[in-house]
């Protein structure tokens, strides 16, 4: 029982970065009716600031957060003003394929700069906290803390701001939208932006648990991400969250007791079996935000 | 129209590698061309950096001293994205198009299985530096392939002297962390060999994807189980991220590492002190091995590349190539069965000691024993083991 | 659509069709090729003809079907393990081999596709992206049988017996001649299930599938038959490729494959023979080409795909038609064929 408690709350600490990746991903599907394979790369390109940050530029974590997420919000809105923007009602094969393009791209262009070799990240707060015989690391604790307040956050974006009712129409009817004169192309930008800048925030608060850097480190994310959003009701962020939890925790089960060797097709396993059951998702797309 | 587009996109291709070509072969005619095959975008990028940087190294310091007999060293360096297939098309450029002497690759083993057919038809030597799948080498030399060497310590070696270690500390419960690939559970295919008679057992066994972060649950089902040290043969990137979680897991101090994954390296003992201390390793090489040779290497890389710190695959490539050359020179000719018995006769001092070919043409050459204490590497025995072909 | 167009009406009488020509100079390049080129650019030929076949399947799938699928490169890789297999433990030779992979992923296609064919749009690229990853792990962890990531290797080079005589393509010039045989092949075949009632069918499902139901046709049957015709492409495709590159291991699970087969099909024209026929060779000319700048080659791989869908919306196969438009007299410009 209390092994079970414990594989639950290594489940929950993976979850939690999953669902702040998986929740950029599914908000960017919601406007743009896309799949972006690229996702993870964002969350590459905040690992790399990062570590860029602390290793070459001396800064201090939280101003090495900053500086990674202000790149990956250049770098991204570079990617939607020539690619994102121009995929709006774009059939579905065109998205798979540009984002696979810019995915190529990026990662290599990262090999490029940076090198191919082996880099470690080593900021961050990784003392381990103890809670009678189980340990966590410090950090950790903070991104189910931040993974809590970006959940938080969005609730309150979509729901009270203009901004987060845009989204919300935007997701539900385009050309509605269009009709009533609102500027869908920055209403995509704009979540396009936050999205990936969300992905990039969860690659530095990972970094000093999973330490190593380099270039393809995104795809799995990627990978990872994919059947969330499916299960989660593409475009729903309560949804996507409840399903980044469920895939964690059954990840951390099926790595405890069965073999690590099984991990990675938990993700598609349940998203498969989920799909035999209710072909929506778990959470229905209507009920997006 | 369609005829000469058709063919406008082949010949604009061919000739793109002509002009590709045009500028080493404005070079001296006597260059001696190396092909090097190594991954070098996607997710395996980061190995082929570091055999690129060693072998170019070595190149430029035999270049340097004069070359082989006057002749200069020149290296062709192609990506096989750790992929078959892509490996099997640059393997064939750089024999057909670029008509390199010898090659030097892979490190992805099924990449390098896939090469050595295609080196064999063209008689061209393959010397692998890097790549540990059995099979190269029970299927090289008198096994088939004679066109093809490895010059990489096999895993049967490594696996008997860890267990045989770890045996005579008295760690006889072990749970296996290794990467799923055939460097990993081939060490524990070995390993499993040997521990009956050593009386070893293994409590649990987990093999985890390359790219994985997340050792939390395997590492609560360790310290719930009776196992007394952790036996992995893993990937150098990944010992930190393990070790790390070891210290949150609080396995740091009460279970050693045993195996292999460049344990000794500055930046992983920094990473996770406690964890690494007491780590038992069996290398090939070490960046802080205490000879002139492996020194004046370590030096004259971090000189070259940033203050980088070398890894094993750079140190085996750049070695792979002084080899590489000492045969050459040895043939006194560029001709590759001239090279093949070359190699097969070879004698070469490494700054490791000395290595030699077996008839599968399997580098037999020493593996270092080392422990972490007090944060540093301590080299507490060395092993050179043959490898037995009997039940192939 | 391969639609001949109706404008060849509207030809000048005088002027020649320049038709039959150009398929006969196609023809003749195509069987001369290996004799002019080198052995590495013939190479690259027989990748391109063995990713043909995966691609065929693939442009039945979107180009007449609609349905965009991932899982082409799981049919490619079962197709390479089952030959691969069957190969080193029954020692059974090439054509048997590429029958039972072709038979092997028409028949796992059939449960795979019946729960996959449930979904629309997103929820099915997912799905069948799914069959990729799962075949990887069963692949790397199913090791008395696939030997895990070791893989299997040193498997035969394909031989082809007939009556006594036996023949192997033990070379990149011999393996050419068969690929291309196999492939001129599998495009027949390919092209009579287009061009049957049945293809037609399909493309009705792909315009309306709620009309085409409402016309009597049997919509999920259809689709399912495609989605099982599909998976037997890229099992021949993958019995092909492992016979050649020797070699089968879980890396040829991984995405590299699956774009290569996407980049066929869109790059040439999804629903255009010719189109996906051009597009394997221009990718292969495309990849190969790029290796003359190694650290550059995936970025400018990556840029390329940019283009393509920007630029190139609908592949290379209006340009083709085009082409054929001219060949066959429309535009009456003079030029040389």
């Amino acid at each position: 029982m209390y092994f079970l408690l414990e594989q639950i709350l290594n489940g929950v600490s993976s979850g939690a970065v999953y669902a702040i990746v998986a929740v950029g991903m599914t908000m960017i599907f919601g406007v743009m009716r896309a799949i972006n394979f690229a996702h993870g790369e964002y969350y590459m390109i905040g690992t790399f600031g990062g570590w860029y940050a602390t290793s070459a530029l001396g800064l201090p974590y939280p101003a090495a957060i900053l500086f990674g997420v202000a790149v990956t919000i250049v770098i991204a809105y570079v990617i939607g003003k020539f690619v994102m923007q121009r995929m709006i009602g774009a059939p579905v094969e065109a998205s798979v394929v540009a984002t696979l393009g810019v995915s190529l791209v990026l990662q290599n262009t990262a090999i490029l700069i940076f090198g191919g070799s082996y880099k470690f990240f080593s900021a961050g707060y990784i003392e381990p906290v103890f809670f009678g015989d189980v340990g966590i690391a410090q950090q950790r604790l903070l991104i189910i803390l931040v993974c809590i307040l970006v959940f938080l956050g969005l609730e309150l974006m979509v729901g009270f701001t203009r901004m987060g009712k845009t989204i919300r129409a935007v997701s539900q009817n385009i050309e509605a939208c269009e009709v009533v004169g609102i500027d869908v192309k920055k209403v995509v930008m704009t979540t396009f932006i936050l999205g990936t800048a969300l992905a990039g925030f969860s690659g530095i608060l990972t970094a000093p648990v999973n330490v190593s850097v380099y270039g393809g480190m995104g795809e799995i994310i990627t990978f990872k991400t994919l059947p969330i959003i499916v299960m989660g009701g593409l475009g729903n962020v309560r949804g996507t969250l409840a399903a980044a939890m469920i895939l964690g925790i059954a990840e951390s089960l099926v790595a405890g007791h069965f073999g690590l060797q099984y991990r990675d097709s938990v993700g598609f396993i349940t998203l498969i079996l989920m799909l035999l059951w209710r072909p929506h998702g778990l959470f229905s797309s209507r009920a997006r935000f | 129209m369609t005829k000469s587009s058709f063919r406008t996109v082949l010949s604009a291709s061919t000739m793109a590698l002509c002009a590709a070509m045009a500028l080493p072969a404005l070079a001296q005619d006597a260059d001696i061309k190396i092909g090097l095959v190594s991954p070098n975008s996607g997710a395996n990028a980061r190995y082929g950096s570091f055999a690129q940087r060693g072998a170019a190294l070595a190149a430029k310091e035999i270049n340097e001293a004069g070359g082989i007999d006057g002749r200069m060293i020149e290296i062709f360096p192609a990506d096989s994205v750790c992929t078959p297939v892509e490996g099997v098309s640059a393997t064939q450029r750089l024999i057909n198009q670029n008509e390199v002497d010898f090659i030097i690759g892979d490190i992805c083993s099924s990449v390098t299985l896939a090469m050595q057919p295609l080196v064999e038809d063209a008689k061209v030597v393959l010397v692998n530096a890097a790549s540990s799948n059995p099979q190269i080498t029970y299927q090289a030399g008198v096994g088939g392939y004679k066109y093809s060497f490895r010059n990489y310590p096999t895993d049967e070696v490594r696996a008997l002297s860890i267990a045989k270690y770890a045996a005579e500390k008295g760690l006889t419960k072990l749970a296996v962390l290794s990467v799923d690939s055939d460097y990993g559970r081939g060490a524990i295919d070995f390993t499993k060999k040997y521990i009956d008679d050593l009386g070893v057992t293994l409590v649990s066994e987990d093999y985890y994807k390359e790219g994985e972060v997340d050792f939390r649950s395997v590492l609560t089902k360790v310290r719930k189980s009776d196992a007394q040290a952790i036996l992995m043969y893993g990937l150098a990137d990944t010992t930190p991220i393990i070790a790390r979680q070891m210290i949150e897991a609080g396995l740091a101090g009460k279970l050693p590492l045993l195996g292999n994954g460049e344990f000794s390296a500055a930046a992983t003992i920094e990473a996770a002190p406690k964890a690494m201390d007491g780590a038992i390793e069996a290398a090939a090489w070490l960046p802080a091995y205490d000879s002139e040779g492996s020194k004046a290497f370590v030096a004259a890389y971090e000189a070259a590349y940033d203050g980088e710190e070398p890894n094993n695959h750079a140190y085996g490539h750049w070695e792979t190539l002084h080899l590489l050359a000492q045969a050459i020179d040895d043939a006194d000719s560029i001709d590759a069965d001239a090279v093949v018995a070359a190699l097969e006769a070879i004698s070469f001092e490494s700054p490791m000691g000395t290595i030699t070919f077996d008839d599968h043409h399997q580098a037999i050459r020493p593996l270092l024993l080392l422990e972490i204490e007090d944060n540093a590497p301590v080299v507490t025995g060395s092993v050179t083991g043959a490898v037995t072909y009997a039940d192939n | 659509m391969n639609n001949t167009p109706l404008s060849t009406t509207a030809s000048d009488p005088k002027r020649r069709n320049l038709r039959a020509p150009i398929v006969i100079a196609l023809a003749v390049v195509a069987l001369g090729a290996p004799m002019v080129l080198g052995t590495y650019a013939v190479h690259a030929m027989v990748i391109a003809l063995i990713f043909l076949l995966p691609a065929h399947g693939l442009n039945l799938l979107v180009g007449y079907t609609g349905m965009l699928s991932l899982a082409q490169a799981a049919f490619f890789g079962l197709g390479a393990y089952a030959s691969a297999l069957m190969s080193i433990h029954l020692g059974t030779s090439f054509p048997v081999n590429m029958l039972a992979a072709i038979a092997l992923a028409c028949v796992i296609a059939v449960p795979l596709g019946i729960p996959a064919l449930r979904l629309r749009d997103t929820s099915f690229v997912m799905c069948t992206l799914g069959f990729v990853i799962i075949g990887q792990a069963i692949s790397k962890n199913w090791i008395s049988v696939t030997r895990g990531d070791m893989g299997l290797n040193n498997i035969d080079k394909p031989t082809v017996g007939l009556a006594g005589y036996s023949w192997t393509a033990s070379n990149p010039v011999e393996a050419y001649y068969l690929a291309l045989v196999l492939a001129a092949f599998a495009t027949w075949v390919f092209w009579l299930v287009v061009r049957s009632p049945a293809g037609r069918n399909l493309v009705a499902i792909r315009e309306n599938e709620t009309l085409a139901e409402s016309l009597g046709i049997p919509t999920w049957n259809y689709r399912l038959a495609a989605f099982v015709i599909a998976a037997g492409f890229g099992g021949a495709g993958g019995s092909l490729y492992v016979h050649y590159i020797s070699v089968a291991s879980p890396l040829m699970f991984q995405t590299l494959y699956t774009t290569t087969m996407l980049i066929i099909v869109l790059g040439g024209g999804a629903g255009s023979i010719t189109g996906v026929i051009f597009g394997s060779f221009l990718f292969v000319a495309l990849s190969e080409g790029l290796r003359i700048a190694p650290e550059l080659r995936m970025i400018a791989y990556g840029l390329s795909l940019l283009i393509l869908v920007f630029r190139f919306p609908q592949g290379f196969a209006p340009f083709l038609m085009r082409i054929w438009d001219w060949a066959g007299g429309v535009d009456k410009k003079e030029g040389s064929a």
